[in-house]
């Protein structure tokens, strides 16, 4: 288990190098001094400007004391508020952090429910509604989804404000949240509806059945419990999808937290920032589903050996 | 004494697929969208370009009444004027425009030779856009955008994953684990924020969004055709084309990969919607496809800022339903595609 646990970290750290390298890569095209100076600089100020970002000395120098910076941290800054990128970020995490993590739990509990009920009676009508539902909702991009939220929910029926942060009341939370949870819900309901069907071909459910358990107890705690393996990743995995679709629900509900800062970024090719976001969700990524992995060695004595 | 014969695996298939009917109907919808986007400058009233600036954001099924006046600079694209009213008298054409203001025009200088050939009163079926833009002409033209967005970044996530799965897959090892190694770097980042990063590395326009969406979404793929080529290497017939001397070349593409084409097949369509959501999420942001070349996520964007105020949502609605209508016949393909490929799926 030891053994397990240190590899699996080593080669963690081993992809987040290359992460970093990549996210190092992630500036716009050009000299970016020139690009912050604007075309009519003199080249004397440029010269300065790449002193200041470094950009004077070789690649692999950078690269190194992007990677050294970052071990303390250090982000660098944003050009547009010249503010420390990881500042900005630790201060709008609290509000992706409770979008992401509220959207999640929804989208997992629905999504499980509904894969069950069509799960429970394959081909029927409550299988197809709830299939061709779910298929509807992996087709909408969340943002176009917040869109349409925007148009029902806040314009035309005023049942929910149209955007603004939580601190003025939790009916802000919802139409985010539920934006958000849409896509992993419909398909986590896809997986778990599949993985149901698996289960219940297996051997040992005809034997619960043929022991005269009732098909409830066999349909939840032999089949569901099994079943719920391929969700499990289905789950940490789609949780990367969730924080890149947070850039978009963020921008579109007004809602401050670190997706709205990298929206903002992006339109103004405020680089430092965009590489801080966008390394900061990949992080979370990674440990999310390196996590998800150790769990599984835990439970699962197979993945071990693997 | 009657002949047996076999049936091949692709008439199996298509058997199959044509039985299921979300497949049909998404084959059927797609053809048509095809169509229109190779169709476009026929089928639509308009140039995507021309402003009617008189005319902007006007709701669904408005009916203007233009002139066409002779375009110097672009012969095939007239430019358009809108007018309240109009007055031929001898080689000059007296009109108001639409808040009353009188003008005058030579005859000469405007579209046709027979008396008011150049008036017309067109229908803006879908409405107009902020620069009177007619919204139908722009779905349609945008149409052209996504598909080929989704051809060709496909194509590009199709040629790096193929190539580098079937290395790792074939000779495993050292190799595996680095092509395994550059997988999980480059799964690490949602592929959106994947997309968004290289758009902003290549800088905006209509190659580089390809070029960045293909670039980014090659992973899947990859996993896939190692997987399969883990199984399919142990197979005889490999091992026999080793035995008859033939290069890993030869044997990688010309035997082995065909006998991965199923799952390849399936996750391309996926991908070629996928594809088209990150084009359309990205000119969301501002970056991808540039104006005035018209694509859904800039109409988009455009609509956006109007749903606030609670006028004018079909800027916002009509593409955002055209979208989803592409990527779920996508999806309704794929996954009947899937079910004619897998006979395990289809039998439950």
């Amino acid at each position: 288990m030891i053994t397990y646990l240190l590899r699996k970290i080593l080669y963690t750290l081993l992809v987040l190098v290359g992460v970093v390298v990549v996210t190092f890569f992630i500036r716009p095209p050009g000299d970016p001094a020139r690009v912050l100076l604007g075309q009519r600089a003199d080249s004397a100020s440029v010269a300065v400007m790449r002193e200041q970002l470094g950009l004077d000395k070789p690649l692999h120098i950078q690269v190194a004391k992007y990677m050294i910076n970052l071990t303390k941290g250090d982000l660098g800054r944003s050009i547009a508020t010249n503010r420390s990128v990881s500042e900005t970020i630790i201060e709008r995490l609290p509000a992706t952090a409770l979008l992401a993590c509220t959207s999640i739990v929804i989208a997992t509990i629905l999504g499980i429910l509904l894969g069950v009920i069509a799960a429970w009676r394959p081909n029927s009508w409550i299988d197809s509604v709830t299939m061709s539902t779910s298929l509807l909702g992996i087709s909408l991009p969340a943002f176009v989804v917040g869109l349409l939220f925007v148009l029902l929910f806040g314009v035309v029926l005023e049942w929910f404000p149209n955007s603004g942060y939580v601190d003025r009341g939790i009916e802000y939370l919802i139409l985010p949240m539920v934006t958000l949870a849409i896509r992993p819900m419909a398909i986590i309901a896809r997986v778990t509806r599949s993985s149901m069907l698996d289960v219940l071909g297996q051997d040992y459910i005809r034997t619960a059945r043929a022991k005269g358990l009732s098909s409830r107890t066999v349909f939840i705690k032999h089949a569901l419990r099994n079943a719920l393996n391929p969700v499990v990743t289905t789950v940490s995995a789609w949780f990367a999808g969730l924080l890149a679709g947070t850039y978009f629900i963020e921008f579109i509900f007004n809602w401050p937290g670190i997706g709205l800062a990298a929206f903002n970024a992006i339109e103004k090719l405020d680089y430092p920032m965009i590489q801080g976001t966008v390394l900061f969700t990949a992080i979370v990524f990674v440990i999310v589903n390196t996590a998800a992995d150790l769990v599984y060695g835990f439970i699962d004595p197979k993945v071990r050996l693997s | 004494m009657k002949q047996e014969t076999g049936e091949s695996l692709s008439r199996v298939a298509w058997k199959r697929l044509r039985k299921n009917r979300g497949a049909v109907i998404g084959m059927v919808v797609l053809s048509v969208m095809v169509l229109m986007a190779i169709t476009a400058p026929w089928i639509t009233p308009f140039d995507p370009t021309t402003q009617i600036l008189e005319y902007s954001v006007k709701p669904a099924g408005f009916r203007g009444s233009v002139i066409y006046k002779r375009n110097l600079a672009d012969e095939s694209v007239p430019s358009i004027i809108a007018v309240s009213s109009i007055e031929e008298r001898g080689d000059t054409v007296f009109y108001k425009d639409p808040s009353g203001e009188p003008y005058r025009i030579a005859r000469s200088s405007l579209l046709g030779r027979a008396p008011m050939e150049y008036y017309s009163e067109p229908l803006f079926i879908l409405g107009t856009d902020r620069f009177g833009r007619d919204l139908f002409t722009r779905l349609v033209y945008g149409m052209r955008v996504s598909l080929s967005v989704g051809l060709i970044s496909e194509s590009i996530a199709l040629a790096i994953g193929i190539f580098l799965g079937a290395l790792a897959g074939y000779f495993r090892g050292s190799v595996d684990d680095s092509i395994m190694w550059l997988v999980n770097v480059v799964w690490s980042f949602p592929t959106i924020l994947l997309v968004v990063a290289f758009s902003v590395i290549l800088g905006k326009g209509y190659w580089q969004t390809f070029v960045a969406i293909g670039i980014s979404s090659w992973v899947d793929i990859a996993r896939i055709v190692r997987g399969q080529f883990f199984s399919i290497r142990e197979q005889e017939y490999v091992e026999a084309t080793r035995a008859l001397g033939y290069g890993t070349m030869r044997t990688i593409f010309r035997h082995m990969l065909p006998n991965a084409a199923g799952p390849i097949i399936v996750l391309s369509t996926a991908g070629f919607a996928t594809a088209i959501i990150a084009e359309a999420s990205l000119s969301f942001i501002g970056l991808g496809v540039q104006p005035p070349t018209p694509s859904w996520g800039q109409m988009i964007k455009d609509g956006y800022g109007y749903i606030a105020l609670g006028t004018n949502w079909g800027m916002t609605l009509f593409p955002s339903m055209a979208m989803a209508i592409g990527v779920l016949v996508l999806n309704l393909f794929g996954d009947g595609l899937r079910d004619a490929l897998d006979p395990k799926t289809s039998q439950r």
